[in-house]
This record gives structure tokens, C-alpha cells and sequence, in this order.
């Protein structure tokens, strides 16, 4: 099975610019050091603008660092010879499906990067049969993927990604086009593949609920990584979030407005059910 | 009524093997003034549905009306219509074909056929009442603003032609939490200062279900809940059913019903969620 710590993505003082750009405008990203392990869940939060899919972007090489490294499985993506196996390692979600759906049917979609990889037919229908079945797409295969609802179209997508077993899939809000069910659907089969397999994470979001979710979340501004901590530390920041732009989760932010009103809540309230749970022994001992 | 449909069905390539009945038999009616939803999981035909509106479309059978008359197929009454039911489309910037934020607001007025002093001053008119500094953007390339402020731009391009109907397919998508704020705070405005009938798909409630007056539920092409804004979210386990989710501050407000605390359900703001649990403290300490 996997250690926890064994490294998937490491970056090392990473400074990016867009190409052009140097010396005239801010870096869109400085001085990010960090590492992910085998087995992590990630949530990267940040206002629009602040580097977050220029991050990931790296993480797969589709974008190389201005000064600094990235390492996937040790291997620096600078290197072009290594680039296939950067690429099979950090499988990479993208925000709208149509940006990533290249065939005629979804069968054929989800087997694209499979016959890329020359793998036997049979191992290729294998592997698609599961992972369609994993997304619940199995009805869809035959379907064209243009014709396919947004949230359809990203779980083509993901199972694109996942039929070719990457160590970590890197997510660009995956469920911007996705209703609740199928955020709720896409977010449970990732988790699932998380805990069972060891599928290390990186997920961008607006979202500080999915957020919640995470084992960490780093925070990124102006290209500058300035929060990395659990959830309860993070999404609890308010003063933090709010000079961003952003907000905690719905509970946080309601127990942070009671306990202005005087209501002695305990500090540590992240989801919904923690602050009904409070609210209701309140009331009882009162 | 001042928009809606009657008896409307629509099928994707009609007569083909891939013919996908997408909307069966819809029938509803807006108000003008209203500020309406358009809810359902993806897939449901919410974008179908919306694109009926102004004429993009074509019924296979059924009719859409505005202002009482059945909307026809005379191209110049058509080309009228859409001047006054602006259409902003899913991911609006992915469409940006214009080298200055200036030009892309200006291109339906010009192909209007206005005056080009008329043009600039319906540009200028657009960026103002987005909130966009004009002095500072409108010479800029479109591809070199923030996410917020394309998608902004491209509500203003639809503002130019002056509609009195403004209907926006999941405007929100993949904007962060300031930026949804000041959209929100935008179609605010219009609705209700300028009067404007603002409709809008979506499937994330959390800002949308405090502004909203009338509801429409879709779920696989068919109406399946249609009515005031306050009776649809009540009904809380359907919409759950449905693949849908009401905001977490609502969510938080029935999981203090659902333990026998004596709260209204029916919040969907933070200050609204405060304000009905300091009232229940005082009833508790009477």
C-alpha cells in the first residue's frame, strides 16, 4: 500500500511568468515551496487571479517554472524526454470538459489516452468498462460526448484521466459546470479513489463547502502561497479569508456572526452539522 | 404574461438515431419586473430552455410568447426580438472575438446599424452600469482582464442593445466569491432599478435563492415545480430528489427545525440566519 511519505508533486521556490512578460508586470507566481505525498487530499483556494491553475499547470508540465523546480515522483518536469511519465503520474482535470473531450463517442474518449499508451485491446475495454462503471457512464458509451450534458461531459472527462491510473489527478474547479448531485457524485468517486487507492489530490475551488472537505488547503495570493493548514485551521481564518475575497463555509461564517451577538459557541466549528449540534445544546442547557 | 411557453417540445436532431427529445411539453409565464430562476440538474434542458427565448431556437412543437403574441419565424421580427431579450450565454468570454474590451461591447450596436456617437455612448452607458471603469479598460484586449471582469464585459455587450429582458445561462460558473457577489449586486440593480425581467439558469442557489421571485424546476426536459420562489424552496426533499441543493445557510436553518427548534426555514442569507437565532434566544430567555 502507499506511505504517507512517500512525495507525488514537490515544488521548490518556484517562480513563474508568462512568457513576455518578465520585468513588466508581478510574477504570477513566487517563491511556492511545497510538497504533496502519496494519499493527500489538497483543496488549493484563492481569488480569481491568484495563480492557482497557473500551479496545477505546472504540476503537469503544460507549464515549465521561470526559476525553481518541479518534481513529480522526483522527476524534475523540466526535462522533456520525462515529460509522458509527468503527464501519466499527474493526470489533469480541466475546468470545462469541452477543453478536454477529443472523440466521437465516450468509449472512444475514455480509451484515448489508453491506446496511446499501446495496451492491449482487451486491457483497454477493461479499463474503460470500469471506469465508466466508477462514474456511472456505463449507459453513455456509445453516445457522442458533444451531445452530452455539462456534468456528464466532466465525468467523461475525469474517466479519461483515471483510466490511465495516474498517482495524482490535479483538478481545475471540476465542478463549475456541475450540478449538486453530480458535484456531490464526481466529489464522492474522487474521495473514494483517495482513500482506497491512494490517489493523491489536488483540487481547486471556489467552493469553501468542497473546500471543507479536503485534508489541507493551501491559499494562494498574488501568485504567493500564504496559507498551508487543516481545514479547521484554515476556513476558520476569517480575518484571512475575508481580506481575500473569500469566505469560510456557510457555518463558519454564521457562528462567527452569532458569536458576535454574544452566543458561546466552540472556536472549532467547520460544517453545518457541527454548528446545529452547538446551537441545539445551547438551547437545551438554557 | 409578459414571457413564457405554451405546450413547448423540443428535439435535438429530429429523425436521426441521435434524436433526444430535450424540453416535453413546458408551459409557464413570467411577469415583467420578475426575477426568475431556472433551476435543474445538468442535463435537464435548462440551456435548451433558455435559448427558446429569444428566438435562437425553434420549438419542434408548442409556441414561446412574449408580450402576449407568439414569437414567428420572420427573421426581422426576430433580429427585433433579440434586441430586446438580451441572451448571455454560458462562459460568455470563451466567445470574445474583438481586440479592445471597447469593440466587443460595440459590436451588436454597430450591427444595428446606430450612429458610431450613439454606439460609444451606449458602450459607455453598458461599462458604467457593470461597474467597470471605462477610462481604464475599454482600450484593453478582452484576454487581458480578470475572470470577473470578462464575464462582466460580456453582460455589458448584451446591456448595449438596451433589452428589457436580460436572461443569463449559469452566470456564476467559475467565479469566486467576490465575483459572484458583484454580479449578483449587478442584476440586483437592473431588476430593480431599471425595471429590467432578469432570468437566469442555475444550478447553485447559495446567492441566487434570495433574489429570486419565481421559480421553474427542470428535470429531463419536463417541468416538474413551477411557482413563487418561497413555495418551491420549501420543498426542501424533492428539490434533493432532483440532484438539487438549497443554499448551506438554509441547510443549516433545517437542521435546527429537524431537532424541534422553533425557526423559519425559509432563510437564505447569512444576516436573515442570525437574526431568526437571536430571535429564537430571546423567546428561549422570556
Amino acid at each position: 500500500m502507499h506511505g504517507q511519505s512517500s512525495i507525488i508533486v514537490e515544488s521548490k521556490d518556484v517562480e513563474f511568468y508568462y512568457s513576455g512578460e518578465e520585468e513588466t508586470v508581478w510574477p504570477a507566481l513566487s517563491g511556492i515551496s511545497f510538497t504533496v505525498n502519496q494519499g493527500e487530499y489538497v483543496a488549493l483556494v484563492g481569488p480569481n487571479g491568484s495563480g492557482k491553475t497557473t500551479l496545477l499547470k505546472l504540476f503537469n508540465a503544460l507549464l515549465i517554472p521561470s526559476r525553481g523546480e518541479v518534481l513529480v515522483k522526483g522527476i524534475s518536469t523540466a526535462n522533456e524526454d520525462t515529460l509522458p511519465e509527468v503527464r501519466r503520474t499527474c493526470g489533469m482535470i480541466f475546468q470545462n470538459p469541452d477543453n478536454q473531450l477529443v472523440a466521437t463517442t465516450v468509449e472512444e474518449d475514455i480509451a484515448f489516452g489508453l491506446e496511446n499508451l499501446a495496451l492491449p485491446s482487451r486491457e483497454i475495454q477493461n479499463r474503460v468498462l470500469e471506469t465508466a462503471r466508477l462514474l456511472g457512464l456505463e449507459k453513455l458509451l456509445k453516445q457522442p460526448p458533444h451531445l452530452l450534458s455539462g456534468g456528464e461531459k466532466q465525468r467523461v472527462a475525469i474517466a479519461g484521466v483515471l483510466a490511465m491510473e495516474p498517482k495524482c489527478i490535479l483538478m481545475d474547479e471540476p465542478t463549475a459546470m456541475l450540478d449538486p448531485a453530480g458535484c456531490r457524485e464526481v466529489l464522492k468517486t474522487v474521495r473514494k479513489l483517495n482513500r482506497e487507492r491512494g490517489l493523491a489530490v489536488i483540487h481547486v475551488t471556489h467552493f469553501p463547502e468542497e473546500a471543507a472537505g479536503a485534508d489541507r488547503i493551501v491559499v494562494l495570493n498574488e501568485g504567493q502561497l500564504i496559507a498551508d493548514g487543516a481545514p479547521g485551521e484554515v476556513l476558520t481564518n476569517l480575518p484571512l479569508l475575508h481580506s481575500l475575497g473569500l469566505r469560510g463555509t456557510a457555518a463558519v461564517e454564521l457562528a462567527a456572526l452569532l458569536r458576535a451577538d454574544g452566543c458561546p459557541l466552540p472556536p472549532q466549528i467547520l460544517h453545518n452539522r457541527e454548528l446545529v449540534d452547538s446551537l441545539c445544546s445551547l438551547e437545551q442547557n438554557s | 404574461m409578459f414571457i413564457g411557453t405554451e405546450q413547448l417540445t423540443h428535439t435535438y436532431m429530429p429523425g436521426t438515431p441521435f434524436a433526444t427529445e430535450a424540453l416535453h411539453n413546458i408551459s409557464f409565464g413570467f411577469r415583467r419586473g420578475e426575477f426568475a430562476l431556472i433551476i435543474g440538474p445538468s442535463g435537464s434542458g435548462k440551456s435548451t430552455l433558455i435559448q427558446h427565448l429569444n428566438g435562437l431556437l425553434r420549438p419542434t412543437s408548442g409556441r414561446v410568447l412574449f408580450e402576449g403574441k407568439s414569437v414567428g419565424s420572420d427573421k426581422h421580427e426576430l433580429l427585433r426580438l433579440r434586441r430586446r431579450i438580451g441572451l448571455v450565454f454560458q462562459m460568455p468570454e470563451e466567445q470574445f472575438f474583438s481586440e479592445t474590451v471597447f469593440d466587443e461591447i460595440a459590436f451588436a450596436p454597430r450591427n444595428q446599424g446606430l450612429q458610431e456617437e450613439e454606439v460609444e455612448k451606449r458602450v459607455m452607458e453598458a461599462l458604467e452600469k457593470t461597474g467597470l471603469q471605462a477610462s481604464e479598460l475599454k482600450n484593453r484586449h478582452p484576454f487581458q482582464l480578470s475572470a470577473g471582469q470578462k464575464r462582466l464585459v460580456a453582460i455589458a455587450a448584451v446591456l448595449s442593445l438596451k433589452p428589457e429582458v436580460l436572461i443569463l445561462d449559469e452566470p456564476t460558473a467559475a467565479l469566486d466569491t467576490t465575483c459572484r457577489k458583484n454580479l449578483f449586486n449587478l442584476l440586483t440593480g437592473l431588476n430593480q432599478k431599471e425595471g429590467l425581467t432578469v432570468v437566469i439558469s442555475t444550478h447553485h442557489l447559495d446567492e441566487a435563492a434570495a433574489l429570486a421571485n419565481r421559480v421553474l424546476v427542470l428535470q429531463q426536459g419536463k417541468l416538474v415545480m413551477s411557482g413563487l420562489a418561497a413555495d418551491v424552496f420549501g420543498k426542501r426533499e424533492e428539490l434533493y430528489e432532483l440532484g438539487l441543493a438549497l443554499p448551506p445557510v438554509t441547510e443549516i436553518m433545517h437542521g435546527l427545525a429537524d431537532k424541534g427548534l422553533p425557526v423559519k426555514t425559509a432563510v437564505y442569507t447569512l444576516q436573515e440566519a442570525r437574526r431568526e437565532i437571536r430571535a429564537l434566544k430571546r423567546r428561549y430567555k422570556s
